[in-house]
C-alpha cells in the first residue's frame, strides 16, 4: 500500500494541463462535434458513476480526447457516518475507466444517519475534527490507491467550536495525509465576505506546493452575504485573487465552473481564457470593490447538481 | 451539558435536523434539542447566527425543490407550481434523500402521492392521473440512464420476421390514462388538458442515447409484450392469435403495416450473429 510520502510525491509530480472547463450536459453535443481547443475537462463524478446511458457514453468519448479530472460532491469526508463503501467502489471503478489526472472532492460533510442534504456543509475546524478527517482521508486514499485532492468550499457560517483557521486546517490535512489541494479562489472570496476574513491573507497562508488545481466561478452578491451561484462571469475581485494565487503557486491547472444559466460553450470558453490576462500579472493588493447591485433569493449551486435532462 | 461540549456527531445531527426537519431532531439530544443557534454558530458583522444558518436552510429546500421540478416537469405543469411544491415539500420531509445521487431523488414520489392522496373517502380520478404521470416520469429517467450500449444493427423491412429482436432498451408500459400522449404534448410545448381515464399503451425506446416514446394499440402491446417474454416472433404471433382470438388472416393482413411502423420506430434490431 502506498505511504503518505508516496501520495505527497505523486501530488508534487502532478503536471499542469492548462485551462479547463467543467463538463456540462448542455455542452455535450458541441464538444463531441467540434472538439474545442480546451486543455482539459472536469467531470462531476456523481453525474457519471451510475450512468449507463448518454452521460457515461459522452464521458468516455471526452476522456479519449482530453485529459479529465473527476470532481466529486458526495464523499462527505467530514461526516461522522462511516464512509460509503458503495460510493467509493463506484468512484474507483469510474476512475479506472476514465483514467483521470486526479480525483477531488470538498472539505465538507453532506449528511449523517445515511441521509444526504445534497449540499457541501461546513465542517467544525478543531483538533477533534482534524483527526477525524485525516483518518478518513487516509482510508479513502488507501482504498482508491491514489492521493485525493480537497477543495475549500464556500461557507455561509462558522461554528463557535472552531479553533483552527481553515487555511491551517487544510495545511495540517496535507501534512498528515499527503493529499493535494484544489484552491477555489471564488470560494475564498465568498467565505471571506460571509465570515469576516481577509481572502488575501487566507491565500497567502496556504501550502502552495500542495495546490494542484484552482477553480474560478461567478457568485451572487446579496448585500449582507454572497452566494456561490456559479451562474455568471467571474467577479473582478476574484480575478485579482486569482492573479495572487497564480503568482504564489507558480501556476497550476485552472478551471472555470458554470452551473446555472449556463451559456453556450464559446461564452464559457471566452470567460475561461480571460485567466491568461491574470497570469504573471503581478498581484496588486487592490481594494476589494463594493458591488452595487444586490439580488435576493439566491440558491447556492456549488456544483452541477441538476438531475439528468432527459432527451427525447 | 452545554453546547460547547457537543461532540462532532451531535453537532452534525443538530445542523442536519435544522436543515431537513426544520426543527432539531428530538431524540439523542436530551436537553440540547432546542439548543439556541447563537450557542453553536457565530454571528458576523452583517448577519446574526440565525441568518447564517438560514442560508443553508433556504438553499436545502430550494435546491431539492428545483431538482424535483426538473425530474417531474410534466407533473409540475399538470398540478401547477404551487400544488406541486406543496406535494414535493411534504415528500422531501417524509423521504429525505438517502442517495449520493440526485437522479434517484424522486424514486418514491409516485408511491408517496398514492399514500397521501387527498380523496381517501370518495375517490376522484385526477389523483390517479397524477400518480401515474409521476411514475411515468420517473421511469423515463431510469430508462434514460439504463446500462446498455446503444449501437446495434437496426432491422430493415427485408429482415426476415424470425430474425427480428427487440431493441435492448425497449420498455412497454400500460396506463389507465393517456399518459404518453399527454407527456408528448407537454414536451412539445403544447398545453394539454387534464385527460379523462382511457386505457393507453406505449413503447419507450432509447436510440443513440435519446428516448423515443410511441403510443401503440392494445393488440400491439400484447404482441410486443409476448415477444419480449418469449424472444420469438412465431410464439408471439401464435399467442396473439390464440389468446386474443384474432384470425390468422387478420394478422397476416395487419402485420406488414405493423412491421413497417415498428421498424421505422427502431423497435427491432437484427438477431446478433446473423
Ligand atoms: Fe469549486
Amino acid at each position: 500500500m502506498p505511504s503518505v510520502s508516496n501520495y505527497r510525491q505523486q501530488i508534487a509530480n502532478m503536471t499542469n494541463p492548462g485551462l479547463g472547463l467543467g463538463l456540462r450536459s448542455k455542452h455535450f453535443n458541441y464538444i463531441l462535434e467540434h472538439n474545442p481547443p480546451v486543455n482539459w475537462f472536469e467531470a462531476i463524478s456523481e453525474n457519471f458513476m451510475d450512468s449507463g446511458g448518454r452521460p457515461h457514453y459522452v464521458l468516455r468519448q471526452v476522456a479519449e480526447k482530453y485529459p479529465v479530472v473527476l470532481h466529486g460532491v458526495s464523499l462527505s469526508i467530514g461526516s461522522t457516518d462511516a464512509l460509503n463503501k458503495e460510493y467509493l467502489s463506484k468512484l474507483k471503478q469510474l476512475a479506472a475507466e476514465v483514467n483521470p489526472l486526479w480525483v477531488s472532492d470538498h472539505l465538507c460533510w453532506t449528511g449523517v444517519n445515511s441521509l444526504n442534504a445534497h449540499d457541501l456543509l461546513p465542517v467544525v475546524l478543531n483538533e477533534v475534527s482534524l483527526k477525524h478527517i485525516c483518518d478518513r482521508i487516509k482510508e479513502v486514499q488507501d482504498y482508491m490507491e491514489r492521493p485525493m485532492v480537497f477543495e475549500n468550499p464556500s461557507t455561509y457560517l462558522t461554528f463557535k467550536q472552531s479553533t483552527i483557521a481553515e487555511y491551517d486546517f487544510l495545511r495540517y490535512m496535507v501534512e498528515e495525509t499527503g493529499c493535494g489541494l484544489l484552491l477555489d479562489v471564488n470560494n475564498v472570496y465568498v467565505s471571506g465576505f460571509n465570515n469576516d476574513f481577509d481572502p488575501v491573507h487566507y491565500i497567502r497562508q496556504l501550502p502552495y506546493e500542495s495546490i494542484v488545481q484552482m477553480h474560478l466561478a461567478g457568485h451572487q452578491h446579496c448585500g449582507t452575504h454572497i452566494i456561490d451561484t456559479h451562474d455568471r462571469q467571474v467577479a473582478q475581485d476574484v480575478w485579482n485573487l486569482f492573479a495572487l494565487a497564480w503568482e504564489l503557486t507558480g501556476g497550476v491547472a485552472t478551471l472555470l465552473e458554470w452551473d446555472g444559466n449556463i451559456p453556450d460553450f464559446e461564452t464559457c470558453h471566452e470567460e475561461l481564457l480571460k485567466a491568461k490576462q491574470y497570469m504573471n500579472h503581478n498581484f496588486q493588493a487592490a481594494p476589494i470593490t463594493v458591488q452595487q447591485e444586490y439580488e435576493e433569493e439566491a440558491v447556492s449551486n456549488p456544483v452541477n447538481f441538476l438531475v439528468n435532462e432527459i432527451r427525447l | 451539558m452545554g453546547t460547547e461540549n457537543f461532540s462532532l456527531d451531535e453537532l452534525q445531527q443538530w445542523m442536519q435536523g435544522m436543515l431537513i426537519y426544520h426543527v432539531p431532531v428530538e431524540s439523542n439530544f436530551g436537553t440540547n434539542a432546542g439548543a439556541p443557534v447563537e450557542d453553536i454558530v457565530n454571528a458576523s458583522q452583517r448577519l446574526s447566527a440565525v441568518s447564517h444558518l438560514d442560508i443553508y436552510r433556504y438553499s436545502y429546500i430550494a435546491r431539492l425543490r428545483s431538482c424535483m421540478q426538473s425530474q417531474f416537469s410534466a407533473l409540475t405543469y399538470a398540478l401547477g407550481n404551487e400544488l406541486f411544491q406543496l406535494f414535493a415539500d411534504q415528500y422531501l420531509d417524509t423521504y429525505p434523500s438517502e442517495s449520493y445521487s440526485l437522479n434517484t431523488l424522486g424514486q418514491h414520489f409516485s408511491s408517496f402521492l398514492e399514500e397521501t392522496r387527498p380523496d381517501k373517502e370518495a375517490k376522484e380520478s385526477w389523483p390517479d392521473f397524477m400518480i401515474e404521470l409521476a411514475g411515468f416520469e420517473y421511469t423515463l429517467s431510469v430508462i434514460f440512464d439504463e446500462y446498455a450500449i446503444d449501437t446495434n444493427t437496426a432491422a430493415t423491412i427485408d429482415t426476415p420476421d424470425n430474425m427480428l429482436v427487440l431493441h435492448p432498451v425497449f420498455h412497454l408500459l400500460s396506463h389507465r390514462f393517456p399518459i404518453c400522449n399527454y407527456y408528448l404534448e407537454f414536451s412539445q410545448g403544447k398545453e394539454p388538458e387534464l385527460p379523462f381515464p382511457e386505457e393507453s399503451y406505449c413503447a419507450v425506446i432509447r436510440l443513440n442515447y435519446k428516448l423515443g416514446l410511441f403510443s401503440i394499440r392494445a393488440a400491439q402491446y400484447f404482441f410486443l409484450k409476448r415477444m419480449q417474454e418469449t424472444h420469438s416472433f412465431e410464439k408471439a404471433k401464435t399467442m396473439l392469435i390464440n389468446e386474443k382470438g384474432i384470425p390468422q388472416t387478420e394478422f397476416d393482413r395487419v402485420w406488414p403495416e405493423w412491421k413497417m411502423n415498428f421498424i421505422a420506430s427502431g423497435f427491432f434490431i437484427e438477431q446478433p450473429g446473423t
